[in-house]
């Protein structure tokens, strides 16, 4: 006979409850009432709210042991929901904020960073913001007072970007193709610091999000982020997503063609579409304009390279298919030549199509990658061909005009700074900044300038966190050096775009100070992570504490291992990228225990390869002396200079499959 | 159940034969009975289900289908401007919510609309 007490989440702030019989619902597991199998029925029902305005969502009972009177669950998930995260044991779980604290001011009323490359949004802009905050702070209101119950609340806050999590509210905000000005990163440095615990994650998709929100105080913060051009529209449920790109665009110097303001025509168009916002399922587009791919294209439901024709005018290379999840493709090319003024016609008619027949009848086959698949890749392509062809003449023709009106919006720096010496200097007299400068720094188009990548892959950290504190750093310091501007990268980490490389010692010595110079970009410990089992409703595994052993088991050896990408998944549906990743580790739940499966062989970039599983999947703590097994393989048998990739490749799969064998 | 217009005001039903499409129907299959139509209807089986939306605009942009246009099943008020934009021109609303829910609806505050249509617009303006 086995043990359960009954679970859910506070309605008004998402805080994990425990259902304690008479005495209601309370904070801590250890109050919470035990139930065996014959009571347990009785004891759900009376505890599921009898009325849509109740107090708790998802009421569930879970399993528990009881040893010397404490409660524990036996699910890994239900111990994180009851503790915290494991990786956080500064933050337990439970109620954190009292909502009636005072805030100050917002920093967007006493700054601006008017040379940032963003699209500057007028006023009529902002108030589609302030007016999409207000609606949902009515919404809440509505659920809050019952008028709404939790299935017909649920799709809107999921429009709004917030999910329930395991602790709390997750609000996802999005950051338009990576893009970021200083007074925006200051702003989300503020819901950090006084609508979340003071810090938010940063996305493969070029997201943050913020773990800890309280549902009452969700329209506020938007209300906040509105202020700044932030929003968290269409970062989740069927429609189209935030538009992804490079993020080097604009400054690098292989680009041909900045992506930037196509990716906000696409952005503008996909906002609040009539047609395509209920869509068999959530739709990613990604974009770039340099021949070596940092965007990932090949892994989105449509990915565009975007690159000049023989006149020199911009043209369009579609994909359509690639994606992840539990059925990763890399997607197939539609056309290699759509003209700039039928770039939206053509990516309607793929729409058009997946909208059309893309599968409802099972979420896991309703992507546009199973669609093309079933239908073949030749009969999809004809039938986006059809529908292109007959879409009317006149309609949503990109004219002259309106991208002009768009780019209009866009400032174009000005790169006035020669190349003094002084960079050069540095580089020869200070070994750590020429280490830095190695790894974390991109040739930027101008020859006075330089890109610069901060790495949120400390060793040791959780990959792609930030507090409140550094995002304020990293936005005087975008400020100081980088025309107030900054990116977020696929990989979970910041990048400043326009560094002069006279300011580079200088800026070097300002990410010292605030311990954000870690100089580990593209190497074994720049891992991307998925939040995992510490915050996620859907985890499987914690993928966080793997991230942290890998990397403090190579700290040291890094650079000489070099270039190698590690991507870690806590579940099936792959935020962490794990396909796509040189190794990649997909945590999965074996009877209890979180194990994880190794792949080898993936690639994001214009070579993109989804990874081959080598074997049965390994223990969480056997983890680090597998990966060590197959690096110190690739290190043997590496000619010189050989990536670890390319080795992969010329060698295949065994001499690895082998070494990890041999450890395990 | 109540039918309303495009602005969200209850109008009566003339009583017109409609072809009625499901979500999954072809239309190349109906193509010749589309000149003589008066009345089309396109059900939604829940509101999550967007191919109506398509079928709409498919109807009025491919196939110049100039009849009056309707949604039937389940939809929601916050679908209201979006299903305005696609083509329909009436709609036999669902029993959870009223008439009075759709009009209030199209209150301007509450569906911005397409961002690429309105910038669009003022550039033309402008």
């Amino acid at each position: 006979m086995s043990l359960h007490v009954i679970t859910a989440n506070r309605l008004r702030d998402g805080v994990s409850v425990w259902f304690a019989g008479e005495h209601g619902w309370a904070e801590h597991v250890d109050a919470a009432a035990t139930y065996d199998d014959t009571a347990l029925p009785g004891a759900l029902a009376a505890a599921q709210p009898a009325d849509v305005a109740a107090h708790v969502v998802e009421v569930r009972a879970v399993e528990v042991t009881q040893e010397d009177g404490k409660l524990m669950p036996v699910a890994h998930r239900e111990q994180i929901r009851a503790r915290g995260p494991s990786v956080r044991a500064d933050l337990p779980a439970g109620p954190w904020r009292d909502g009636a604290d005072k805030l100050p001011p917002l920093p967007s009323a006493s700054s601006t960073s008017p040379h940032a490359g963003i699209y500057h949004y007028d006023e009529y802009d902002r108030d589609f913001l302030r007016q999409r905050a207000r609606e949902f702070g009515e919404q809440v209101e509505r659920r809050r007072a019952g008028e709404l119950s939790e299935d017909e609340f649920k799709p809107l806050r999921l429009m709004n970007g917030l999910y329930l999590q395991l602790h709390a509210y997750m609000l996802r905000i999005a950051i338009p193709y990576g893009v970021l000005s200083a007074t925006q990163l200051r702003q989300l440095a503020y819901v950090a610091r006084h609508y979340d615990r003071g810090y938010g994650h940063f996305t493969t998709r070029q997201n943050i999000q913020f773990n800890w929100l309280r549902l009452e105080d969700t329209p506020a913060a938007l209300a906040a982020l509105a202020e700044a051009d932030l929003h968290g529209i269409q970062t989740s449920g069927n429609c189209i997503r935030n538009v992804t790109t490079d993020e080097y665009a604009g400054a690098a110097a292989d680009e041909v063609i900045d992506p930037r303001l196509y990716a906000e025509i696409l952005r503008q168009w996909s906002t609040d579409h009539p047609e395509f916002t209920y869509l068999p399922r959530k739709f990613k587009i990604a974009i770039t304009g340099a021949p070596h791919d940092r965007a990932a294209v090949r892994v989105h439901d449509i990915g565009i390279e975007v690159h000049k024709n023989e006149a020199g005018e911009p043209v369009f290379r579609i994909f359509a298919g690639g994606g992840l999840g539990r059925t990763p493709y890399v997607a197939i090319k539609l056309r290699d030549d759509v003209p700039l003024a039928e770039l939206l016609r053509y990516n309607e008619a793929v729409l058009r199509v997946y909208n059309a027949l893309g599968r409802r009848d099972n979420m896991y086959k309703s992507r546009i990658k199973i669609l093309i698949r079933e239908m073949k890749p030749e009969a999809f392509i004809q039938m986006v061909e059809d529908e292109y062809a007959a879409l009317p003449p006149d309609y949503c023709v990109l004219t002259p005009e309106l991208v002009a009106a768009v780019a209009a919006r866009f400032p174009v720096p000005e790169f006035t700074r020669q190349d003094s010496g002084v960079f050069a200097k540095a580089l020869a007299e200070d070994a750590d900044f020429a280490a830095w400068v190695e790894r974390n720094t991109h040739g930027h188009r101008d020859p006075g300038y330089i890109s610069a990548q901060i790495s949120l892959k400390p060793i040791g950290g959780i990959p792609g966190d930030a507090s409140a504190d550094e995002m304020d750093a990293v936005a005087d310091l975008a400020d100081k050096y980088s025309l107030g501007e900054i990116r977020v990268s696929h990989v979970q980490n910041l990048v400043l775009p326009h560094v002069a490389k006279d300011d580079l010692p200088a800026l070097y010595q300002g990410l010292v100070k605030v311990g954000l110079a870690s100089a580990n970009v593209g190497l074994i410990s720049d891992i991307i992570a998925c939040p995992g089992m510490d915050y996620c409703a859907l985890a499987t595994a914690r993928s966080i504490p793997v991230a942290q052993r890998l990397a403090e088991r190579f700290a040291g050896r890094e650079r000489e291992i070099g270039t190698l990408y590690v991507n870690i998944s806590g579940c099936i549906n792959a935020c962490g990228h794990h396909h796509v990743g040189h190794i990649g580790l997909l945590g999965v739940d074996k009877n209890g225990e979180e194990v994880y499966q190794i792949t080898l062989g993936g690639a994001a970039d214009e070579n993109a390869a989804i990874g081959s599983i080598i074997g049965p999947a390994v223990p969480t703590a056997n983890v680090p002396d597998a990966i060590e097994a197959i690096v110190n393989a690739y290190v043997a048998q590496r000619t010189p200079g050989e990536k670890f990739i390319d080795t992969y490749r010329r060698l295949g799969a065994a001499p690895f499959k082998e070494a990890v064998n041999a450890a395990r | 159940m109540p039918l309303v217009n495009a602005k969200g005001e209850e109008i009566a039903d003339a009583g017109v034969a409609g072809l009625r499409l499901t979500p999954d129907a072809k239309i190349e299959d109906i193509a010749t009975q589309l000149p003589g139509a008066a009345l089309i209807e396109i059900e939604f089986p829940k509101f999550r289900d967007g191919r109506g939306f398509t079928l709409a605009r498919t109807l009025r942009e491919r196939h110049g289908y100039k009849g009056d246009l309707r949604a039937v099943g389940h939809f929601i008020p916050d679908q209201f401007a979006a299903l305005i934009a696609c083509g329909f021109t009436s709609f036999l609303t669902p029993p959870e919510h009223t008439p009075a829910q759709f009009a209030a609806a199209l209150r301007e505050h509450r569906q911005p609309g397409q961002l690429l249509r309105r910038s669009l617009g003022r550039a033309l303006e402008g």
